[in-house]
């Protein structure tokens, strides 16, 4: 038989089994009798919520029979296996509310039957909430005992909601199992029809939670989709009637997960087969794109911002893994989801055990991440995360980054039973937390024999040229959007930054991949997508998306900015600039000067002085705040002819934009060594002294237009 | 040449949300002007003042006006059916000082007794506010929620850390309003509303609690905060600004050194209840002035001097 034909039998056998259950309750106490869960306000909530009918008596019981088979239709389409799947759980509504009409508490005590209202509402917030990450229906009993006991456990354990139906139950009874609405294991009933009690619940929550409308059959559908994260597990051989609800389930959004697999079909993330039951709760969860918080981090030592700036001395450091002496590195690698075994710390070599205390270490930490949103433009983002995670451990300091970190660990904190792993377990629990948005799965390798390092580093080496390869090759023309960032707005209220690849956010701290990432992780957040598709002025780098961006997010202070020009609309600044640069008149060309600079400047005033002038969300033309990184940026005041307008530059600025400038002023210009003919405060610290030495380099702003 | 006023109304108007039943209900919002500019255009709403009272009870030490006030009664119940009947008063807010567990923790089961006991002692709404732990508080808001149900309650406040909580119980499971409560930050504030209307909760249920200062003590970010919701309210008509503001200035006011420094100590400064005072009424009419739709206030002095105020603008 096909699997639709199973369901459509299915759902017959139901329909007759309440046709039956109606006719048999109406002979015994009359067409009048009143009918009811008690403890709702939803009347009968499924038959409520999806016919929109006040269900009170038997008699109105007995007209709903009619909708409800017209929804049994047969066109072979997977509609129909849909509406018959709702059927059949109405029509379990049907039987089940016969037995509550010939008795108010028709179950054994060792089954729970209908739920309160006040059940729904316990239930409902931590699934709101996602304190409880979903919740599972397990029907009939899985091959062995011990495997019933390791899956019930299992999803405990992972905070999921269990409900158990027919002989689940009885399973669960011989494993032992405690059970109950308190420790969230819930045996319902013997019957597959006990299952419109689960139905019930969900569609409460939607009236509750999601103020959806009696009688809205896509609202339901939706609400239960979107917000309802269930899944079911049903384990074969199935009986037809049991495919018939389970079509129901599926309808709503809920995957059923099965380990039978006569005649019956996969469905993507619907009906899936699973006859391993070992990786049961695995795919299920992934079926459902259900992600497990991690509350408890197995350490023996404290882990809090109060001890991220902690130094290990030398005297007080167990071991110490230093990338500038021996082969060390951490890495972020993005994986398919089959490549990752989540939760899965694997240490190859030595631990800390075998080693000597004030001993040197090879030491490679690899975090494989996988996850349906998680994009490899993300990795450096997530690894800089790193320093700050591992830094918050007790007795624990870590510095720099790629191959060049050095991680010391302190002598307390190794006989307090730290130990390798522990690195994994951490920046595991960290990554699911802080990243739920984008890692579905994470896996962490540390490696600390000595060979395997080095070897390893040649290949993260790669990895890391190839993501600078990719920054470099990242122009704003290159993208589809911009992003803004109002992360400063709390103290410079007007000021939004327009960030874009070449242009970083003038705090220099972040990139359009920060900003990108943080729109992923945090949709409502201060970084937002600004399209660039209506072009004002290319070379000026004026768009309409940009001003009406500025203007929303500025909430109406500023209309319009450029992104290239500094006479023009420049952009604004916050106050937390890395540079300032500001126009120079006599040469022609501007001067730079960096936060870091005390002494005084060519145009007569200090950074601070300049900042004054710079700061606070307005727009001085001849004056802009920016990142350091902007300034071998070929988008540098394009508008204005770019960086051969620079004309002096602290000398510790220059050194450390040098390398990159004069590869710049090379590209743009055909100018070797552009930087030598950049003035500094060694140079000169007044206008004629400047502009003698810019005479005597045959300096090119000289050469150019007037800018004002 | 005679003055001609030109009357500056905005399309947009501030959400119009309803705090208790019946005739002693209070609608927050509705204008369509700046705040206070009531010479523009009448508004629906009158700016609304709350009185604060605490399940522990003030001590009122230096503060012989406040305890006479409050003189004979001795439990929740009472010292609220007192503090409604002060002049002035639109509603009543419950803060529940004694459940902090770093204090003296009381149970939740005791807390929902004594809200409660409050909510039959008044027939002006009530607000509820909690003792600023993030665990207690949610466990509290949602076990008052319950016992409160159709009684349009506000809960101050659902925050960052606990929006989820907060919102699914009190503004979904059990219907009642709540305070969305940011760090004196325009984006933070939107964007606390925008995840709480994502979770389900109605905009017309939420009242934005954007946080306070005691004038003197960084006010001005209060109220350049305050001006720019306004402006994006009315100006821009953002939806997710149009909430009604309430702000908790009390608990502000009277922990700064004007208001608790003993008169014994610094006699140059004349009376510590006259000052309390006159702190809780500055910051007050600032806020009012900046644009909150409403205040909550310690002293039945200050909440008749800003209620006559109120009365005189209109």
């Amino acid at each position: 038989m096909r699997l639709f034909d199973r369901a459509f039998t299915g759902s017959d056998e139901m329909f007759a089994l309440a046709e039956a259950a109606v006719t048999k309750t109406i002979d015994k106490l009359g067409a009048d009798a009143p009918v009811a869960f008690g403890s709702t306000a939803y009347f009968l909530p499924c038959i409520y919520a999806y016919t929109g009918r006040k269900i009170t008596k038997l008699s109105e019981l007995k007209d709903v029979l009619e909708p409800v088979k017209g929804w049994l239709t047969r066109n072979y389409r997977l509609n129909d296996v849909f509406t018959s799947g709702i059927a059949t759980v109405l029509a379990a509504e049907i039987i089940e509310a016969c037995k509550y009409a010939e008795n108010p508490t028709p179950y054994e005590e060792k089954y729970h039957g209908h739920m309160t209202d006040a059940e729904v509402r316990e239930l409902g917030v931590p699934l709101v909430t996602q304190d409880i990450p979903g919740f599972v229906v397990i029907i009939d009993e899985a091959p062995t005992d011990a495997q019933a006991q390791v899956l019930i456990k299992g999803y405990q354990s992972r905070g999921i909601f269990v409900f158990l139906l027919k002989g689940a139950i009885d399973q669960a009874e011989r494993c032992g199992i405690k059970m109950g609405f308190p420790v969230r294991i819930v045996p319902v009933g013997p019957g597959i029809e006990a299952v419109s009690h689960i139905i019930s619940v969900v569609v409460r929550a939607a009236f509750i939670f999601g103020n959806v409308q009696p009688g809205d059959w896509e609202g339901f559908n939706k609400y239960s989709f979107e917000r309802i994260f269930a899944f079911v597990n049903a384990f074969g051989p199935l009986e037809n009637i049991t495919v018939g609800c389970g079509a129901g389930a599926i309808a709503m959004g809920f995957p059923v997960i099965t380990n039978d697999t006569v005649d019956v079909d996969v469905v993507p993330k619907s009906l899936i087969i699973q006859t391993n039951i070992d990786d049961l709760i695995e795919t299920s969860l992934e079926a459902r794109d259900i992600k497990i918080k991690v509350s408890n981090i197995d350490l023996p030592v404290a882990c809090a911002s109060a001890f991220e700036g902690e130094i290990i001395r030398k005297a007080d450091m167990f071991c110490e893994a230093d990338g500038s002496r021996k082969d060390c590195f951490e890495l972020v690698r993005t994986k398919e989801l089959h490549e990752v075994e989540d939760h899965k710390i694997e240490l190859i070599g030595q631990d800390f055990d075998a080693m000597e205390v004030g001993c040197k270490i090879n030491l490679a930490i690899i975090i494989d991440i996988a996850g349906k949103n998680m994009q490899s433009d993300f990795e450096p983002v997530f690894e800089r995360k790193i320093h700050n995670y591992v830094n918050c451990l007790e007795g624990v300091m870590h510095t720099g980054q790629r191959d060049l970190i050095r991680i010391r660990v302190s002598k307390s904190s190794f006989e307090a039973g730290f130990r390798v792993k522990h690195f994994g377990e951490l920046l595991y629990a960290k990554m699911k937390n802080d990243f739920s948005q984008v890692v579905d799965k994470c896996q962490v390798t540390l490696v600390t024999e000595p060979e395997l390092v080095t070897k390893l580093r040649k290949e993260a080496n790669e990895i890391y040229d190839k993501r600078d390869a990719r920054l470099r090759s990242l122009t704003d023309e290159s993208v589809e959007c911009f992003y803004t960032c109002t992360l400063c707005q709390s103290f410079s209220p007007s000021h939004v930054c327009i960030v874009t690849p070449e242009r970083l956010g003038l705090c220099g701290a972040v990139s359009w991949l920060d900003a990108k990432s943080t729109n992923e992780l945090q949709p409502s957040g201060p970084c937002q997508v600004v399209t660039k598709t209506k072009v004002i002025d290319e070379a000026k780098g004026a768009y309409e998306d940009v001003n009406e961006a500025v203007s929303t997010y500025s909430h109406g202070a500023l209309d319009k900015v450029t992104l290239y020009s500094i006479m023009e609309d420049p952009m604004t600044s916050c106050g937390c600039f890395e540079c300032i640069c500001g126009i120079e008149p006599m040469s022609n060309g501007v001067i730079i000067v960096n936060r870091e600079y005390a002494g005084s400047t060519p145009l007569g005033m200090t950074f601070a002085e300049l900042a004054s002038m710079t700061g606070g969300g307005v727009q001085t033309p001849g004056f802009m705040g920016h990142g350091r990184h902007f300034i071998a940026s070929k988008k540098f005041m394009k508008a204005e002819g770019g960086i051969a307008r620079i004309v002096w530059m602290p000398k510790a600025l220059k050194d450390s934009v040098a390398e990159r400038l004069n590869i710049s002023a090379k590209e743009l210009y055909g100018i070797d060594n552009f930087t030598d003919r950049i003035a500094d405060e060694s140079i000169s610290e007044d206008p004629d002294t400047l502009m003698a030495y810019l005479s005597e380099k045959g300096h090119p702003a000289l050469e150019m237009e007037p800018m004002m | 040449m005679p003055f001609t006023a030109k009357p500056r109304t905005f399309n947009a108007a501030i959400n119009e949300t309803v705090l208790g039943t019946g005739a002693k209900a209070v609608t927050l919002g509705g204008q369509n002007v700046l705040p206070l500019y009531f010479f523009d255009n009448t508004p629906k709403n009158a700016p609304a003042v709350g009185i604060e009272i605490t399940d522990t009870g003030y001590d009122a030490t230096g503060l012989p006006a406040l305890a006479a006030f409050y003189d004979g009664a001795a439990t929740p119940a009472e010292r609220a059916k007192k503090a409604a009947s002060a002049e002035g008063v639109s509603f009543v807010c419950l803060r529940f000082e004694g459940a902090d567990p770093g204090g003296l923790n009381k149970s939740i089961a005791d807390c929902v007794a004594v809200a409660k006991d409050v909510l039959n002692a008044i027939d002006v709404p009530l607000v509820v506010a909690g003792c600023k732990n993030i665990e207690k508080d949610a466990e509290l808001f949602s076990a008052v929620a319950e016992v409160c149900q159709g009684k349009n309650v506000l809960f101050l406040s659902a925050r960052e850390e606990d929006y989820k909580t907060v919102g699914a119980s009190v503004g979904l499971a059990y219907g009642q309003k709540v305070g969305a409560e940011s760090a004196v930050d325009i984006n933070l504030a939107k964007q606390l509303n925008v995840v709480m209307t994502q979770l389900g909760v109605s905009a017309q249920s939420i009242v934005m609690n954007l946080g306070a200062a005691a004038a003197g003590y960084g006010f001005e970010y209060v109220a350049s905060t305050l001006d720019r919701v306004k402006a994006a309210a009315l100006e821009q008509n953002d939806t997710m600004l149009q909430m009604p503001v309430m702000t908790p200035v009390s608990v502000e006011t009277w922990s700064v050194k004007e208001a608790i420094m003993a008169e014994a100590d610094m006699p140059e400064w004349g009376s510590q209840e006259e000052r309390g005072i006159r702190m809780e009424t500055v910051t007050a009419s600032a806020c009012l002035a900046s644009g909150a739709e409403s205040v909550i206030l310690r002293h039945p002095a200050s909440v008749k001097t800003i209620a006559a105020m109120i009365a005189a603008l209109l």
